[in-house]
């Protein structure tokens, strides 16, 4: 019996080797095509069989961006850091709010953000252009750092973080004399490191990719970010494939390296959405 | 000791104000107006009367409005079912001890951290139904090659396709976690009285994943409900939606309405209709945990 239940488990190992190498190919597969066609002279992109490493190797699909996407890739980055950073003032200065003060209605606002999660933004689109609109945003940076200022998320998270500090280290600064603000500043923030790095890489990412509020709020071509920019491609009569990889290859390029070097921080984020489930 | 004296105002409005008013002014005011806009004509002028229920009715007669509908379905059913086998099976096989696990769980998650933008524009080159390598190795092959985005019969198939790869890698990260919190001794218990495989996956693993099973199940029906940047980059931008309208989801038909036409009224009644679909959703969430979600086998 031991000899067939070997057997069995060495088949079922070799099985699950190359189902995860044949699926690590599907997934890495797309991403070589674009790295690679980004390099390629146009007449090379749809040789058969494709050709991983490019035969004559250019740099002519980067330069041709070289008039707009320094622009959008600026625009990205500033817009971003931006959001970034004033998503973690109101998320934590929200959740320190939720979790360490006491005030009448906190439960209730705190479950009205919660439940706000779950809305998508194109169910609330419309009235909030209207609103952008007459608060004279429309087509400004501001329209897209003060619709992204709020995250119901972001201070969620945050809050479940600083549920799990007691509240006797709180009440040891009060009596200490310490008011809220240095608390928060010098005892909380500090406290909460790794639940702020989760946040940021979050954040970061869903701003440095999101395509729907630009689409939205932007038309002016010196406005426009890089997703922005790069879905013009999409809509052009005439396909420029090798400007068009060249670009989205530039544009994966800082969330690769983020995720590749704080992997952990992903993950944790994941699983800590999942926790509350 | 619980403090119980309430913090003073000021210093409460201090730290709940940066939330809060970007919380009131962009989500709960847009809320509210939806549903007075959706009675109204409003097209973006200075000029509309109140219609009653004129917009819902247009949209519930629609053609195109129920298509979308339909087609929001059947994306949400396909990328839901597809994204929870997927994500639960590779979570199973990546939970065991084996080379290459953590190089495997990564490659699985990267592509959920990318543009879906890039990510699409990379699939409408590699699914050219012409020149494409894709559709070179189909034909090598001796098979008749798909149009992929090209046909009304395959465009959604493929938006489906392309959605699941990007974000299955998600689901089985969930799932990671969930497995996490079943305790070994249960599985060890279970092989000393003799239990199979298959049997110590239906009486410990299924249950004891079933919180984080409702809660994926929920995430993913929201998220499939809000597609888009693949079906305006993919099939035709602003005016798309695919060939004979196959690509155009709720949310799609939504934008299109408000921001290619400027109907407002009818759009902002479709958006109503998507947050009753929602909160539905979310409420069936609440209930159903309840019932069937097993908490004690962890």
């Amino acid at each position: 019996m031991t000899s067939s239940r070997n057997g069995a488990n060495s088949a079922f190992r070799a099985a699950r080797a190359v189902l995860l190498v044949l699926t690590a190919f599907v997934i890495i597969m797309p991403l070589m095509v674009m790295a690679s066609t980004a390099f390629k002279v146009d007449g090379e992109i749809y040789d058969f069989p494709m050709s991983v490493i490019p035969k004559v190797p250019t740099l002519e699909n980067f330069s041709k961006l070289l008039d707009r996407f320094p622009l959008y890739f600026w625009n990205s980055l500033k817009l971003t850091t931006i959001i970034v950073i004033v998503q973690l003032l109101t998320a934590t200065t929200g959740a320190y709010a939720f979790s360490k003060l006491k005030w009448r209605g906190r439960d209730l606002v705190f479950m009205l953000y919660v439940v706000s999660i779950m809305i998508p933004i194109q169910a609330i689109i419309i009235p909030q252009f209207i609103i952008v609109r007459n608060l004279g945003l429309y087509d400004t940076h501001r329209a897209l750092i003060l619709t992204g200022a709020f995250t119901a998320f972001g201070t969620f998270l945050i809050k479940q973080f600083f549920m799990t500090i007691p509240d006797s280290y709180v009440e040891a600064a009060h009596i200490d004399g310490a008011g809220e603000f240095s608390i928060f500043f010098r005892l909380m923030l500090p406290l909460a490191k790794p639940v702020i790095a989760t946040q940021i890489i979050f954040s970061f990412r869903f701003f440095w990719n999101d395509f729907f509020a630009p689409l939205i709020y932007i038309t002016n071509q010196g406005l426009k970010t890089l997703p922005l920019g790069m879905a013009d491609f999409a809509t052009e009569t005439y396909t420029y494939v090798g400007p068009q990889m060249a670009a989205s290859f530039i544009s994966i390029i800082p969330v690769m390296v983020i995720f590749l070097s704080a992997q952990k921080y992903f993950v944790e984020g994941v699983a800590a959405s999942g926790v509350k489930g | 000791m619980k403090r119980l004296v309430r913090t003073p105002w000021p210093v409460v409005a201090a730290f709940i104000l940066p939330s809060l008013l970007g919380f009131a002014l962009f989500v709960v005011a847009p809320i509210a107006m939806a549903f007075a806009i959706s009675l109204t004509n409003f097209s973006g002028g200075p000029r509309f009367r109140f219609v009653g229920l004129a917009n819902y009715l247009l949209a519930f007669s629609n053609d195109k409005f129920l298509g979308a509908l339909a087609t929001t379905f059947i994306f949400t059913s396909w990328t839901v079912a597809l994204q929870l086998v997927l994500g639960l099976a590779f979570a199973l096989l990546l939970n065991d001890k084996l080379l290459g696990r953590n190089f495997f769980r990564g490659v699985i998650f990267l592509p959920n951290v990318l543009s879906s933008v890039a990510v699409s524009l990379a699939f409408m080159l590699i699914l050219d139904p012409k020149r494409g390598p894709l559709n070179m190795v189909i034909r090598s092959l001796g098979i008749r090659a798909p149009l992929w985005l090209g046909s009304e019969k395959s465009s959604l198939a493929t938006i489906i396709l392309v959605t699941v790869w990007q974000s299955f890698g998600y689901y089985m990260v969930l799932f990671l976690g969930g497995l996490q919190t079943i305790s070994r001794s249960l599985y060890e218990a279970a092989a000393i009285d003799g239990a199979g495989s298959v049997r110590r996956f239906l009486s410990i693993t299924l249950p004891g994943l079933s919180p984080i099973m409702f809660y994926s199940i929920t995430i993913a029906i929201i998220r499939a409900f809000q597609v888009f940047d693949q079906i305006y980059i993919m099939t035709g931008g602003q005016a798309g939606g695919g060939p004979a309208g196959s690509t155009s989801v709720l949310v799609f038909d939504i934008y299109k309405n408000g921001f290619s036409l400027f109907r407002f009224g009818y759009a902002a009644a479709e958006s109503v209709t998507l947050l009753a679909i929602v909160l539905m959703v979310t409420l069936i969430q609440q209930r159903g945990q309840k019932k069937w979600v097993n908490y004690d086998v962890v």
